[in-house]
C-alpha cells in the first residue's frame, strides 16, 4: 500500500511555542486516519501543513506534491473542511455551488444536487441564514461531489448537536468512502470517530505520541485490572497509565506480552478514549 | 491558458462582483436614483419659460460640435459617479486580502485549486476593468433616461430639440472616455494599488493604518538617512489631475506608452508580487 502523506521532521514554531516538534506522520492511501489530540496539541497546524496553508520546516509529500510549493495544484486532489464557520456567509447556496463548479475541475454539480435534495437546505438562502448543521451539510455536499484522493477534516463537527454529528459521519462513511480515497480526521472527541478509523495518531504538545493501525492496538496495548496482591509486579512492568476503577487499580501497558500480564488480573483491550487519556498523561511525564 | 482556466478566472470575477455588489451595483444605482429624483424635483420648480430657455441654450451650446467634441461636457455628470467609485475602490483594495483572513473564510477559498496569483489578479481586474463597467452601465441608463426626458419635454412644450442623435453619440463617447480614464488611472496608480494590496495581505488588523503609517515612516527615514525625497517626489509627480483624464482617444496612447507609466507598472508589479507571496500561508 502506498502512502498518500509522508511527513518527516515537521517543525513549526510560533515565537517560543513549538506547535509541531519534528513530527513524523505517514498515512497510507485508502486509510481513514484519525489525528487525535487535546486542544492546542498541534492538530490544526499539522493539517494546515498538509494542505500548504502553513509554512513548516521538514520534508512533506502529499499526493506526490510538496504542499508548500504547489498548494493550488494539490487542491485539485485534496479537499478540506475546517469547521462550520468557514463558508463565506454572503454567498447564496446556489451561488456557492456555481463558484465551486467554476473553479474546481473535478466537481460534479449533479452529485451535490442529489445530496442537497435529501436535506432542508434551500438553494436561494444565504449561508448566514442557515443553521450550523445546515452549513456543515452544505460543505459536505460540496466535498462529496469532488472526486479527490484525500479529504482532510479538521474538527468538522465542532459545535453541532449529536444528530448532525452522527449524520455527518454516517454519510461520510456510506456515501463517500470507497476504500480508495483517504480521509484524515482531526478531533478531540475520540469516541465519535473511533468506529470509523483504520489508523490512529495521537498528538500532544506538537509531538506524535502514538501512531498505529486500529487492528494492531489490541496487540500493542493491554489494560489490566490488577489484583491487589499483584500490584508490585504490575508496577515493575512500567505501565504507561494507572487509574482507579471501582476501588481497584487499572494499569495500561504498552508492548508487554499478554502472557506476562495474564497472571496480574483481568485483562482487556483499552478503548481508544482510555488509551488517549493514558497516552496524554504518559506524554506529559516524559 | 486553456478553456478551464478562463472559466475559472470568470468564476473568480463573478465572486468579486457578487461579494461587493453593494459597492459595484447598488452604489451607482442609488446615486443615479438620487440624481433622477433631484432632477424631477428641480423641474417641478421651473416654469415653462425656464425650461424652453434651457433647452434652447443647450442647443446653442452644442451647435456645430461633433459628438467627439461634445463628449468632454457629457463627462461632467460622471464626476459624482467617479468620486463614489474611487471611494469604493479604496475600501475594496484595503479589504481585498484582509477581510477573508479576518472572518476565516480564507480557509474555504484556499481549499479550492485557485492560485494566489490568480486570486490577486482577479481582484485587480475587478477593480480596474470590471467594476467600472457597472458604473458606466448605470450612467448610460441615466443618460438614456435624460435624453428621452428631453425629447418628451420638447414635444410637450412644442420646442424643437435639435441634435438628440448627436447628444446620444456624445454621451456614449463620454462614457468610453470615463472608462478609459479609470483603466489608465488604475495602471498609473499601480504602485499605490500594489502598496495597499500588500498591506491588505500582511496586516493582522487595520491595513489602512499600516499602509499610511509605513509610507510616512519610510519617507521620513529616507529623508533622515539619505537626505533625499524620492518617495515624496514620486507621489507628487503623479498628482496632476490631467494625468487621470482621457478626453481624446489620442490621450490613451500617450498615457500608456511612456517611461513614467512603465516604471510605475514595474514598481506596482513588484509590490503585488509581494502581496501574492504574503498570501501563501495563512498563519
Amino acid at each position: 500500500m502506498s502512502n498518500i502523506v509522508e511527513a518527516r521532521a515537521l517543525t513549526k514554531t510560533y515565537g517560543s511555542l513549538k506547535a509541531l516538534d519534528g513530527i513524523n506522520l505517514t498515512i497510507p492511501t485508502g486509510a481513514i486516519s484519525g489525528l487525535i489530540g487535546p486542544n492546542g496539541a498541534g492538530k490544526t497546524t499539522a493539517l494546515k501543513a498538509l494542505i500548504g496553508l502553513c509554512d513548516v520546516e521538514g520534508e512533506l509529500n502529499v499526493a506526490g506534491m510538496d504542499p508548500r510549493a504547489a498548494r493550488h495544484k494539490l487542491m485539485e486532489d485534496v479537499c478540506f473542511i475546517a469547521d462550520v464557520g468557514i463558508l463565506p456567509k454572503w454567498f447564496k447556496v446556489s451561488q456557492l455551488i456555481d463558484y465551486v463548479e467554476g473553479v474546481h475541475p473535478k466537481f460534479d454539480r449533479i452529485k451535490t444536487g442529489e445530496f442537497l435534495s435529501t436535506t432542508d437546505i434551500p438553494a436561494n438562502k444565504r449561508i448566514k441564514e442557515l443553521s450550523k448543521g445546515m452549513v456543515t451539510q452544505l460543505h459536505l455536499a460540496l466535498v462529496m461531489a469532488i472526486d479527490v484522493k484525500l479529504l482532510v477534516l479538521d474538527e468538522p463537527t465542532l459545535g453541532l448537536d449529536i444528530i448532525y454529528r452522527k449524520e455527518f459521519y454516517d454519510r461520510l462513511l456510506n456515501d463517500y468512502y470507497d476504500g480508495d480515497r483517504t480521509i484524515v480526521i482531526s478531533t478531540h472527541q475520540v469516541e465519535e470517530i473511533e468506529a470509523l478509523l483504520t489508523h490512529l495518531n495521537f498528538i500532544n504538545n506538537g509531538e506524535i505520541v502514538l501512531s498505529a493501525m486500529m487492528t494492531d492496538l489490541a496487540d500493542i496495548y493491554t489494560e489490566v485490572v490488577v489484583d491487589p496482591e499483584q500490584i508490585a509486579q504490575a508496577d515493575a512492568l512500567n505501565p504507561i497509565h494507572i487509574r482507579e476503577l471501582l476501588g481497584k487499580k487499572s494499569y495500561t501497558f504498552e508492548s508487554v506480552p499478554k502472557a506476562q500480564l495474564q497472571p496480574l488480573g483481568e485483562i482487556y483491550t483499552p478503548s481508544v478514549a482510555d488509551l488517549f487519556v493514558a497516552k496524554m498523561k504518559d506524554s506529559r511525564h516524559e | 491558458m486553456n478553456k478551464f482556466h478562463l472559466l475559472q478566472f470568470h468564476a473568480l470575477l463573478q465572486r468579486e462582483i457578487l461579494e461587493h455588489r453593494n459597492m459595484f451595483i447598488m452604489a451607482p444605482a442609488i446615486l443615479a436614483g438620487l440624481i433622477l429624483l433631484f432632477s424631477v424635483w428641480a423641474m417641478t420648480r421651473m416654469g415653462q419659460d425656464t425650461v424652453s430657455i434651457s433647452i434652447e441654450y443647450m442647443a446653442l451650446l452644442f451647435d456645430g460640435l461633433s459628438p467627439l467634441e461634445m463628449a468632454p461636457m457629457f463627462m461632467i455628470p460622471a464626476i459624482p459617479f467617479i468620486g463614489i467609485f474611487y471611494f469604493c475602490a479604496i475600501i475594496y483594495l484595503m479589504n481585498s486580502l484582509y477581510q477573508d483572513r479576518q472572518e476565516l473564510s480564507i480557509l474555504f477559498w484556499q481549499s479550492m485549486p485557485v492560485s494566489n496569483l490568480n486570486t490577486v489578479l482577479s481582484k485587480l481586474v475587478t477593480i480596474g476593468m470590471v467594476a467600472p463597467l457597472f458604473y458606466i452601465a448605470t450612467m448610460f441608463a441615466l443618460y438614456v433616461i435624460a435624453l428621452f426626458w428631453l425629447a418628451i419635454l420638447g414635444w410637450s412644450y412644442d420646442i424643437e430639440v435639435a441634435g438628440l442623435g448627436y447628444m446620444f453619440l456624445a454621451a456614449v463617447v463620454s462614457l468610453i472616455f470615463v472608462y478609459l480614464s479609470i483603466v489608465t488611472t488604475a495602471l498609473w496608480l499601480l504602485p499605490t494599488i500594489g502598496w495597499v494590496v500588500l498591506f491588505s495581505a500582511f496586516a493582522k488588523r487595520t491595513p489602512i493604518l499600516w499602509a499610511i503609517g509605513v509610507f510616512i515612516l519610510v519617507g521620513f527615514l529616507e529623508e533622515f538617512i539619505f537626505g533625499t525625497q524620492f518617495l515624496g517626489n514620486f507621489v507628487q509627480s503623479r498628482s496632476t489631475p490631467t494625468q487621470y483624464l482621457i478626453l481624446d482617444f489620442q490621450d490613451v496612447v500617450e498615457r500608456l506608452i511612456n517611461y513614467d507609466m512603465l516604471f510605475g507598472i514595474m514598481v506596482g508589479s513588484i509590490l503585488l508580487a509581494g502581496a501574492v507571496y504574503m498570501r501563501r500561508f495563512i498563519d
